[in-house]
């Protein structure tokens, strides 16, 4: 065990992709996360979806329903990484769960693709790019979308 | 999901999930009606809102057993349609959806009231006129109520997210507003200020139309998931909430009537709100503004809380197929179920323009009511039935008087409320059972624990419970059509049958291989070292699997280990929901050889599903014989011979046995023409019907035989006709019996 955490530790220095952490939201998200990470062969894959909590007010969705998406992504995501590992965090704050995950599963980076969509979307769907970056404490790859962003 | 996510997805505490229930029922109980009751019931209404809290207090016992044994999305829905079945689940799944849209409906114009009188006191612009739009002429107040139901509808639609104590903070404030309130009022109440009662009629009516005051117990049991520690925290909410807004909702009442002169509150001129203007009255200009804001926060929280939880109960409808899924895609960007939102968005803000308040109020309370009554009947049906898993941390007190009571009472008070708001809410059950059976019925797949609780006693209960039970049952929709497979020898002959039958029903074969261990080996274990029973186990299902797709029809496979093939066929075909077993009869087609009949005995008793068994002679469908005196299961071979025609251009002989050739053409000529086989060659043969079937089925290249409505058991037993002419004649024979509740055999088993 010992072993094995000191060589991926080694490895990561020299792999930036040893061990990418795949935040996704949706199945379509999910799918296209995955295509746009492919050409890039990450070693290692963890999956991962955040169900939005209200922490002391119901959820905007219902949990059940929450789950039922991330187990549906994770799904989606496994069509192009049968071999991902997955990982649910229930969380107000996304950034935070995204960056908890990382921690706990101790990937060497968090891969993610921007959402779409205009600016007012964007704001109202509280854009989590920059957040992320920002806050992060190791690296952080935005894919491209496809067709450029 | 592991315990420790299980803890993370329930963030409410007990203060929250009180919050919620309070927060509801505040909103409308105290800002928008007391005015009206007062004026119509006189000093009685106080004891309308203390009866309306009785009523509720009745079924908050009840939902809070259901929601400790069930925590999941959807509240009442999910446990009248886990208890009653589909058809009552999709009645109290629109009343609860409708009638969470009714009551936010008047909350919002509820809460255009409060903004119209800010307007007018403090700005002097009056909202009261009427607004020319088009055909419709709109009060201002609705105006303001339509676009506060839009703003509230929008932010649950991108899902902007609470501040995560606003609710609670402005729960705190309501019940400190109205502290005040009581509190200062009662040092200037008198009796003799109390009007007089106006008797129990208008008392009652006026139940009817504070009821609405009352619904948000129930939105408690709809977020139950997401509530800590739920069989402790949920009880303590759903009950402590109806407790607590009953004791403010009396006390602010009593202080209304007793702390301003008779007639003060009946002579406000239209646009004053009663409790607005009492509170001037009793603390001034500044408790006037203090209630108009707690007006304002309350109806926005009621509105707020119902429309999250009517998302919850889509939701659960969608995930039983009562709606269509696709009501529930949550959006890319906001995460939300944007389109059961938007929809129940829509609905509000067509309630608002098309209804008056009252009838908005009784609306809501009428709807509400049927799924009270219907809550209490699925308690008393989940504990009566004995289901298994239904293990509550919290039971009801006094069962079964009080769900008995509960019941009684809620469907009571709606006689009391306006006839046409009583037809209207008739409107809304009658088109919901409409709805399952033309729409759900095909499409969702759970039975309540009541329609199984009806068919496993169907002999002990009156024939019209039963049938009534089997009648609205779920279809699923799909064709599902179940070989058990054991001999690799048969597997070739069933599964072409099985697909051919599902071909021309557009359904699906369900290859289930049946593996039979010895008694002494647990199932677990045999499960995990299938090879050491059957080294090919796979292999026939592989088999099952091309033969299959040469039809290419839809194919499922699955291995089940049993100690007793039979019974492993049974449980599969009534899990599987089957709608035809296609299985063969045979020395060693299943089970060990010499209990091939005595099992065949049981099959009759107790069949899941249609059943149709094949001999070890092959199949052969190019001319084929079907024998009938009528009855169900000839019934089931004219439609499996149909069927095989369709696929094969089989030539079909109809044989009827009577020694009057006249009737027997006659029955057969109508028996045909009902069964679509008006084309088949029709016989009636005289004499003897043992030799009168074997001698025509050597005309012909198989023969299926109906079972008669005595079943095979009997005539197994008695060696009568048809055994002997299943072994006697040469061709292939198949015997065909049509479902048929448990009875008989459970019976005399004591199962």
């Amino acid at each position: 065990m010992d072993t094995s955490r000191d060589a991926s530790r080694s490895d990561r220095e020299r792999d930036l992709l040893a061990h990418a952490l795949v935040p996704v939201a949706t199945e379509d998200d999910a799918r296209k996360t995955a295509a746009a990470l492919a050409p890039y062969g990450p070693a290692r894959v963890t999956v991962l979806h955040v169900v939005e909590k209200g922490e002391g007010v119901p959820d905007k969705t219902p949990v059940e329903q929450s789950e039922q998406v991330a187990e549906d992504a994770f799904a989606a995501f496994r069509e192009t990484f049968p071999d991902a590992e997955d990982h649910l965090e229930y969380r107000r704050d996304v950034v935070a769960g995204i960056l908890d995950a990382a921690d706990e599963v101790d990937a060497s980076v968090v891969v993610f693709q921007p959402r779409e969509g205009g600016r007012i979307v964007q704001f109202l769907s509280g854009d989590l790019s920059e957040k992320l970056i920002d806050e992060a404490d190791r690296p952080v790859v935005a894919l491209p979308r496809e067709g450029g962003g | 999901m592991s315990a420790g996510d299980e803890e993370l997805a329930k963030d409410l505490g007990p203060l929250a999930a009180l919050t919620i229930g309070v927060g509801t029922m505040i909103g409308a109980g105290i800002f928008v009606l007391p005015g009206d009751a007062i004026t119509d019931a006189g000093s009685f209404a106080v004891i309308s809102f203390v009866l309306g809290g009785a009523i509720a207090l009745l079924t908050a016992f009840s939902a809070s057993e259901l929601g400790t044994a069930m925590p999941r999305s959807g509240g009442a829905y999910y446990y009248v349609n886990r208890a009653l079945g589909p058809l009552f689940g999709s009645v109290a799944g629109w009343a609860n959806w409708l009638g969470l849209a009714f009551a936010s409906a008047f909350y919002m114009v509820g809460f255009g009231q409060y903004i119209a009188n800010i307007l007018a006191t403090y700005t002097g612009v009056s909202l009261y006129g009427g607004l020319g739009l088009g055909p419709l002429v709109l009060t201002g107040v609705k105006v303001v109520a339509l676009v506060g139901g839009a703003l509230f509808v929008a932010i649950n639609y991108v899902g902007a997210k609470e501040t995560g104590k606003l609710q609670n903070i402005i729960v705190v404030i309501l019940v400190a507003i109205l502290a005040v309130f009581t509190v200062v009022g009662s040092t200037r109440a008198d009796p003799a200020n109390l009007p007089a009662g106006k008797g129990i009629g208008p008392m009652l009516t006026t139940t009817g139309l504070i009821f609405v005051s009352y619904l948000g117990f129930v939105q408690i049991t709809s977020v139950a998931e997401e509530i800590k520690e739920p069989g402790k925290n949920l009880p303590r909410a759903v009950i402590g909430s109806v407790v607590i807004v009953t004791a403010i909702y009396a006390l602010v009442l009593v202080v209304m009537s007793a702390a301003v002169e008779q007639g003060f509150i009946a002579d406000l001129p239209a646009g004053q709100i009663a409790v607005v203007e009492v509170g001037r009255l009793l603390l001034g200009p500044v408790g006037a503004i203090a209630l108009l804001i707690g007006g304002l926060l309350a109806t926005a929280s009621s509105a707020n809380a119902s429309i999250l939880a009517s998302s919850r109960i889509n939701f659960a409808m969608g995930r039983d197929r009562i709606l269509s899924p696709e009501i529930n895609e949550v959006h890319p960007n906001y995460g939300t179920p944007y389109r059961a939102i938007a929809i129940t968005g829509a609905l509000i803000l067509v309630f608002i323009v098309a209804a008056p308040i009252e009838t908005l109020a009784t609306l809501g309370s009428v709807l509400h009511l049927v799924i009270y009554g219907l809550l209490n009947i699925a308690l008393i049906v989940m504990r009566e039935a004995d289901v298994e898993g239904y293990e509550p941390s919290y039971t009801v007190p006094l069962y079964p008087i009080t769900p008995i009571l509960g019941c009684l009472l809620s469907f009571a008070l709606i006689v009391f409320i306006a006839p046409l708001v009583i037809a209207l809410g008739g409107v809304v059950v009658l088109g919901a059972m409409l709805w399952y059976l033309v729409y759900a019925r095909s499409r969702t797949t759970e039975a309540g624990a009541l329609t199984e609780y009806i068919l496993e006693r169907s002999e002990d209960l009156p024939k019209s419970a039963v049938s009534a039970a089997t009648s609205v049952q779920p279809d699923g929709g799909e064709f599902r059509v179940m070989v058990p497979l054991a001999n690799p020898r048969t597997e070739k002959t069933l599964i072409t049958v099985a697909s051919a039958v599902a071909k021309q029903r557009g359904g699906t074969v369900d290859a289930v291989h049946i593996v039979t261990v010895p008694d002494q080996t647990s199932l677990e274990y045999a499960a995990n070292h299938l090879d050491d029973h059957e080294k090919d186990y796979h292999e026939v299902l592989d088999a099952a699997k091309r033969d299959a797709e040469t039809f290419g029809v839809p194919i499922e496979t699955h291995t089940i280990v049993s100690h007793q093939s039979f019974d492993g066929i049974f449980d599969a075909a009534r899990r599987h929901k089957a709608d035809l077993v296609v299985m063969g009869r045979g020395a060693d087609a299943h089970g060990s050889p010499g209990r091939v009949e005595s099992k065949i005995d049981e099959l009759a008793m107790d069949l899941p599903s249609d059943f149709l068994v094949l001999d070890d002679r092959g199949f052969a469908p190019e001319r084929i014989l079907v024998p009938t005196a009528g009855g169900p299961d000839s019934e089931l071979s004219a439609e499996i011979a149909a069927l095989l025609r369709q696929e094969y251009g089989s030539e079909v002989t109809l044989l009827n046995v009577n020694d009057d050739v006249a009737a027997g053409e006659a029955f057969l000529e109508e028996w045909a023409t009902e069964r679509g086989l008006a084309d088949a060659e029709l016989r009636v043969e005289s004499g003897d019907v043992e030799t009168a079937i074997r001698n025509v089925a050597s005309e012909h290249s198989m023969v299926i035989i109906g079972a008669t409505e005595r079943g095979l058991l009997s005539r197994l037993v008695r060696g009568s006709l048809v055994l002997d002419v299943v072994d006697e004649v040469d061709c292939p024979v198949m015997l065909a019996e049509k479902a048929r509740p448990r009875g008989l055999l459970e019976r005399l088993l004591g199962k």
